[in-house]
């Protein structure tokens, strides 16, 4: 077991952490998710490696982006309720207001044309990354050709396909296809592991 | 727009996905098919913004919500961004002790597979928009390759990607 440092820091500290990695760090959620366990379980232990990997795995599963709520749990691991709204915000905020920023300018350049060239290559580049991030997202549940794997693809193809079907195709709105997909996965019987 | 209804809307996006851009597909719904705030060339800008600078994907949020209604509506997109984060804290106590459950991680993972058909839904559109000639669509397979095979940070792939732009109009 990683050993934790036995007295917490102060909530204005782990502040200071979250808000330098948080927004300095480029490339999303699993990069800054790695420069936070290399500074909070590493060399500063304020957390152990086992509850690191705990919030990890249960930002997975919390609504929203898993980046926030994994910040949201380990502050709350190490400093308490005001741990997780103090890490939350600090890695937040800034960069919301980066961003803002960003749109504003994007906006102003709109009648520039070579401002205009180099969004109009970028917003490609993000398009590319939007189907990186599905991959990204689809891979672990694609199974081999095994029959345990070849049941796992069929309800990838029955599930993933009939949400993008009922959406692009029959027009229905999101909510009813997740509640359908998720029931649909409560009853499927699958020996496999998530 | 009244500052409450965007922030519902979005918080209803954001509290049924579970990653950055997980809520597109309800974003666009709300925003763009029903009540037509927004064109799906703004849509691709906000996402564009949102991950042009560091921090979370999710914050094309933030961006959303300023396009619909100003700086009061960006600070309604940051609230909605990080409520559902929260959540965890309970969670930790509750599923902490059922996540080994056959029938939780089943739930868990038909919500996933569903989420993947509806981003595929929504990124076809915002793919057609941003393709504009054989630049673009060279750009769109080479970052999904660049992200997909290598290591490479996402940062890299966004300032090349400007510059490609920026090359092709001064050769043109």
């Amino acid at each position: 077991m990683t050993p934790q440092s036995p007295t917490p820091p102060s909530v204005k500290k782990l502040t200071e952490i979250f808000f330098r990695i948080g927004n300095t760090t480029f490339g999303g959620g699993y990069v800054i998710i790695g420069m936070l366990g290399r500074e909070l379980v590493d060399a500063r232990r304020w957390i152990s490696a086992e509850k690191f990997d705990l919030a990890f795995a249960l930002a997975r599963v919390t609504p929203g982006t898993n980046l926030i709520a994994f910040c949201a749990a380990v502050g709350a691991l190490i400093c308490g309720i005001a741990g997780a709204i103090a890490a939350v915000v600090a890695l937040t905020l800034p960069s919301s207001v980066l961003a803002v920023l960003i749109m504003k300018g994007f906006e102003s350049w709109q009648g520039n044309r070579i401002a205009m060239a180099a969004i109009g290559g970028t917003v490609a580049a993000v398009a590319g990354m939007m189907w990186a991030t599905i991959w990204v997202i689809l891979r672990p549940h694609v199974g081999g050709v095994t029959w345990n794997g070849m049941k796992r693809n069929l309800q990838v193809v029955l599930i993933a396909g009939g949400a993008f079907v009922a959406s692009w195709i029959f027009d229905f709105t999101p909510l009813p296809i997740i509640l359908v997909g998720t029931l649909a996965g409560f009853l499927w019987k699958d020996e496999g592991r998530l | 727009m009244k500052l409450l209804v965007l922030y519902l809307l979005l918080l209803k996006a954001s509290l049924t996905s579970f990653s950055g851009l997980g809520s597109l597909p309800m974003v666009r719904n709300d925003f763009v098919v029903e009540r037509h705030l927004l064109t799906d060339h703004q849509l691709n800008m906000a996402v564009v913004a949102g991950r042009t600078g560091p921090g979370p994907y999710g914050l094309y949020l933030v961006c959303v919500a300023y396009l619909a209604a100003g700086v009061p509506g960006a600070f309604m997109g940051f609230l909605a961004l990080i409520t559902p984060a929260f959540l965890v804290i309970p969670l930790m106590r509750w599923i902490g002790a059922r996540a080994d459950i056959p029938r939780v991680q089943g739930a868990i993972r038909g919500l996933l597979l569903a989420s993947v058909g509806l981003l595929v839904s929504s990124s076809l559109p915002l793919t057609l928009d941003a393709y504009t000639g054989v630049l673009s669509a060279l750009l769109i397979v080479a970052s999904f390759a660049l992200l997909t095979f290598t290591r490479i940070d996402s940062a890299w792939l966004i300032l090349g990607a400007a510059g490609a732009g920026l090359a092709a109009s001064f050769l043109r």
